[in-house]
């Protein structure tokens, strides 16, 4: 059995009156790819954003390598350093270029050196098919690359899990695909990724596990395979046909 | 000129013969302004990034304690610079510290109350600089693992301080007139140059007319200058492509 990264045990998350999640228990292990899918408002991205201490949880824990993640007080900046984010709105810090955003964190977050922070920089640009653009600002950039980039920052932190929050919500239909590129040979690099998505083929072909969440709720928890071919509940079926359909 | 008769010569004899006067109230007006905006920027500044300060429910006692007590020292500031005239700020601050026995002079006192009443409008432009950064940026750099602290100072501020440019501008300007206030205090500056000169030969219209002209050359250069700057600072809408990684494309 491979070595647990996340622990996520009897999880919940209230805004004031409204249950967002409800008794989540999942856990991750190294090199899992694993896509949660659901309607909007299912709570997909709130369970993201507890895991990275966004959100703070209302009830449960959230273990990273046994260790409580609520405890971690000094060290936030440390474990979020090791649990990269993509964001759907990408979240690129607009004065500095491309070069600026990949190695500004890795300066002064990690405190490598100059010259290695360049080469994970280009190293990771050149994954994403980036590395052309590194004098362009964000605003200069498609919604395609400026995801890509985004995904290159989250790689030059050297993180051992990447979240995806919808990456490829924001973006036009026709930059979806280039998106989804760059993830498909994330996933082969053997880090461990977390991905909301909306984009089912993607999640059929590329996860290790598929998690359907409804109304706050793990509804199912299986492979791909059979989540997609002969889900067990109902409320995934129901999901599925609309969006199998479509 | 001698013997003017009309007011165009008047204002060209009193600028000849009281040209050095005119100077150094040019100069006296320039440097408070200068000095006053830049230190007032500065606590502007400090004001604003207090006023934005959030604490955590995990945050230490004494940490939310202090948080609190600099905030309210910081609202009080503000509110009693903005709500008050700056002329009466300049006659309460000299004649106050004067009279706790501290020798002030009018020059510093005046930087000073230019430096408090910048600093109180300042904070209010900082904080809505702060305010209009989108929340993204901030997750953008936490989920990278950059503290708070680090976030204000290398994503959030860089990014209002270029919004807040013109503002500053306009507070520069705003000091540049203002300072002629600071004559109550007896500040030599160009208020004061032209009040003395008009009454060397009761010829206030044409003495005050000179230093019109001279406020209004200042503003007018300092704003062409600001222009400049801001389109400077925009920077450049093309950027290179990096062709020596072209071949991983």
């Amino acid at each position: 059995m491979a070595e647990k990264i996340i622990s996520i045990k009897d999880l919940s998350k209230s805004f004031g009156k409204h249950e967002v999640l409800r008794k989540i228990d999942i856990d991750i292990e190294k090199g899992e790819i694993i896509c949660i899918v659901g309607s909007s408002g299912s709570g997909k991205s709130t369970l993201l954003r507890c895991i990275n201490k966004l959100e703070k949880q209302t009830t449960g824990k959230i273990l990273f390598h046994d260790k409580e993640i609520r405890d971690i007080q000094r060290d936030i900046n440390e474990y979020r350093s090791r649990v990269g984010m993509v964001f759907q709105s990408f979240n690129l810090y607009n004065h500095m270029t491309v070069l600026q955003n990949c190695m500004l964190c890795p300066r002064k977050v990690l405190k490598v050196s100059k010259e290695e922070a360049f080469d994970r920089a280009i190293t990771h640009l050149k994954q994403v098919g980036m590395a052309p653009y590194i004098n362009a600002k964000p605003a200069q950039l498609s919604g395609g690359q400026k995801q890509r980039v985004a995904i290159a920052r989250s790689l030059c932190m050297n993180p051992e899990v990447l979240l995806f929050d919808e990456p490829t919500s924001a973006l036009d239909p026709e930059m979806v695909g280039e998106v989804l590129e760059v993830m498909k040979e994330l996933a082969t690099t053997g880090l461990t990724m977390i991905i909301v998505t909306h984009e089912m083929a993607f999640a059929r072909d590329v996860s290790t596990r598929t998690i359907f969440m409804d109304r706050g709720y793990v509804a199912e928890d299986d492979s791909p395979a059979k989540l997609f071919t002969d889900p067990k509940n109902p409320r995934t079926r129901e999901f599925l046909s609309r969006y199998l359909a479509g | 000129m001698e013997n003017p008769t009309n007011s165009l010569e008047w204002m060209i004899f009193l600028t000849e013969k009281y040209l050095k006067m005119f100077l150094q109230g040019t100069w006296l007006t320039l440097y408070i302004a200068v000095l006053g905006t830049l230190l007032g920027f500065v606590l502007g500044y400090i004001i604003g990034i207090i006023q934005d300060m959030k604490v955590g429910e995990g945050d230490l006692f004494i940490k939310k304690g202090l948080v609190f007590l600099l905030k309210a020292i910081a609202s009080i500031y503000v509110e009693i610079f903005r709500d008050t005239p700056m002329i009466v700020q300049a006659m309460i601050i000299y004649y106050g510290i004067r009279q706790a026995g501290v020798d002030l002079t009018p020059v510093v006192a005046g930087v000073l109350v230019t430096v408090l009443n910048t600093g109180a409008y300042m904070a209010e432009t900082v904080r809505g600089g702060i305010g209009s950064i989108d929340q993204g940026q901030r997750e953008g750099a936490w989920a990278m693992g950059m503290s708070p602290m680090m976030t204000m100072f290398y994503i959030v501020l860089p990014q209002a301080f270029k919004n807040i440019i013109p503002e500053m501008g306009n507070t520069f300007l705003t000091n540049l007139k203002m300072t002629s206030v600071l004559n109550v205090i007896a500040v030599q500056e160009l208020f004061m140059a032209a009040k003395t000169v008009g009454g060397n030969y009761y010829k206030y219209f044409e003495s005050y007319l000179v230093i019109a002209v001279i406020y209004f050359v200042l503003c007018f250069l300092f704003n062409k200058l600001f222009g400049l700057m801001e389109a400077k600072l925009k920077g450049e809408t093309d950027y290179a492509l990096a062709v020596e990684y072209m071949d991983n494309q």
